[in-house]
């Protein structure tokens, strides 16, 4: 489905560029203020975690608890973003024609470089904070890439679904709401009993966020299953986004 | 008809939109909906033919005018053409890049200046990257916006937006041309400069559909004209036998 588009190149540059543009205001003053959200974040759970939990069996839980963060915030924010994808570009769905797959692309796109640049401008302060970077730290770019894939297929999927109901972004709160808590972000998943753990890892994101924190915290491999399945689920939301998307594309310009 | 090469070919083409009796597009509405099963208040549509069976051709370098009142598919027609809507019966075949100036835009993003929309639409059109940078100024010249390259495009107004939707149109030299009653809104000046270079597009070889409801341009610029009325084709031929028919329909 995307051969043949390499003529489109500039325009999904141009596209990235846009979504970059209206979403920090066309400032670089912008995307400090994305930062905030993650710091804010990590101060507040570890307040409670410290003051309210009364627990110090996580060391050093504000490196603990970052990196599960920024990962989680990839998600919840890209495919949230994407429900707009179709829907709110009505003016270059309705007046011009292109590939419309290159709207959800640009904006999984945009979503990703704000989230690496997040990693990268918060990866400093967790080492200043303890982190100790080994050679399986460099996985992380990999995990990302995977997270990508998953996104732009949820993206693809939940692009096309708010097309046809404009209130789906209300229910997709609540699945984020949800996520939130079922994935290890500010607990560990040691917590999580055994005999759960098998139904509480087919989320995907608990196993993207498993992983996030194994090569960055623990500074260890993540495990080949956790990779695995990491990597089916991309897969697998990639092929039913395509799918749903080429079937319902041909109907967006009539609805949007 | 000349010899030229068909660039359009339209054939026995229909479009259905569904009217709801309600609108409904949200989940809350459906799941309320599927609740009311006895009731008579169940969500039901109308099929309505927006075209029906449209057949006709256009060759390279020719003009064709598209009249009918209003509501009667021409817009329809165009979004067709321009591949934004897909046909629901026959076949629709257009050869070349287009560009079609629907209403007042082109594609544009409000909350972007005037200088990033013309970047935009230039690699919509597939440009490349220091093809789009070199035409930005003489876009902004053309549609007398120089001052206005870094304003956001929703503080211009509805004209100086549609002047920059032609002048970016145009930059990008596109074999086709679709225009929907673009013009209108245009000043008396800008009207004049499109009216120019409909003439170099035609001397250049460029086919164009002209949806309008100025007769005088279809007089002038058309080769062939069809009279579209609900959604069907009532009279096709020449402007002047085209535009007797509208006329003559409407006095009845």
């Amino acid at each position: 489905m995307l051969r043949g588009y390499s003529r489109y190149g500039d325009l999904v540059r141009m596209l990235v560029v846009k979504e970059f543009k209206v979403r920090y205001r066309n400032s670089a003053l912008g995307f400090l203020w994305s930062l905030l959200n993650p710091l804010a974040m990590m101060v507040i759970l570890t307040i409670f975690y410290t003051f309210v939990f009364y627990s110090s069996s996580i060391a050093n839980y504000p490196v603990f608890v970052l990196p599960a963060l920024l990962a989680w915030r990839f998600f919840a924010i890209g495919t949230s973003s994407s429900l707009d994808a179709i829907a709110g570009n009505s003016a270059l769905v309705t007046k011009v024609y292109f590939p419309r797959i290159l709207l959800v692309l640009s904006g999984s796109l945009a979503n990703a470089l704000g989230s690496t640049l997040e990693f990268v401008a918060l990866l400093p302060l967790m080492v200043v904070l303890g982190l100790r970077l080994t050679a399986f730290s460099a996985l992380l770019p990999i995990i990302l890439v995977l997270e990508f894939i998953l996104i732009f297929g949820l993206s693809l999927l939940l692009s096309s679904v708010s097309v046809f109901y404009r209130d789906f972004n209300q229910i997709w709160e609540i699945f984020l709401q949800a996520g939130f808590f079922l994935s290890p972000i500010f607990y560990s998943q040691d917590l999580i009993p055994s005999g759960l753990l098998t139904v509480y890892s087919i989320n995907p994101v608990e196993r993207i966020v498993v992983a996030t924190r194994q090569v960055l915290y623990y500074g260890g491999p993540p495990t080949g299953l956790d990779f695995a399945a990491i990597a089916l689920s991309a897969v697998v939301f990639l092929g039913l986004g395509l799918l749903a998307f080429r079937h319902f594309d041909g109907r967006f310009g009539d609805l949007v | 008809m000349t010899q030229s090469e068909v660039v359009i070919r339209v054939e026995g083409l229909g479009k259905k939109f569904r009217i709801p009796h309600q609108k409904r597009n949200s989940v809350f509405e459906s799941i309320a909906n599927a609740l009311q099963v006895f009731e008579a208040e169940r969500f039901s549509y109308e099929e309505f033919w927006a075209l029906e069976d449209v057949t006709f051709s256009v060759g390279e370098g020719e003009s064709l005018g598209v009249i009918g009142s209003n509501g009667s598919g021409k817009s329809t027609l165009l979004k067709v053409l321009a591949g934004i809507i897909r046909p629901t019966t026959g076949s629709v075949e257009v050869k070349g890049k287009s560009a079609p100036i629907l209403g007042l835009g082109v594609g544009f993003h409000p909350d972007l200046t005037a200088k990033d929309n013309i970047r935009m639409y230039g690699s919509i059109m597939g440009l490349g990257r220091e093809e789009v940078r070199s035409k930005v100024q003489p876009i902004l010249e053309f549609a007398g916006l120089e001052k206005f390259g870094d304003a956001k495009l929703r503080n211009l107004s509805s004209g100086m937006q549609l002047r920059l939707a032609f002048a970016v149109a145009v930059e990008t030299r596109p074999d086709l041309f679709f225009i929907d009653e673009a013009l209108a809104v245009g000043d008396l000046d800008f009207q004049a400069k499109c009216i120019d270079k409909f003439r170099e597009f035609r001397e250049e070889g460029r086919t164009l559909v002209l949806v309008t409801q100025s007769m005088d341009q279809v007089k002038t610029f058309c080769d062939q004209a069809i009279h579209l009325a609900h959604g069907k084709v009532m009279k096709a031929g020449s402007p002047e036998a085209v535009i007797n028919d509208y006329l003559s329909g409407r006095n009845n």
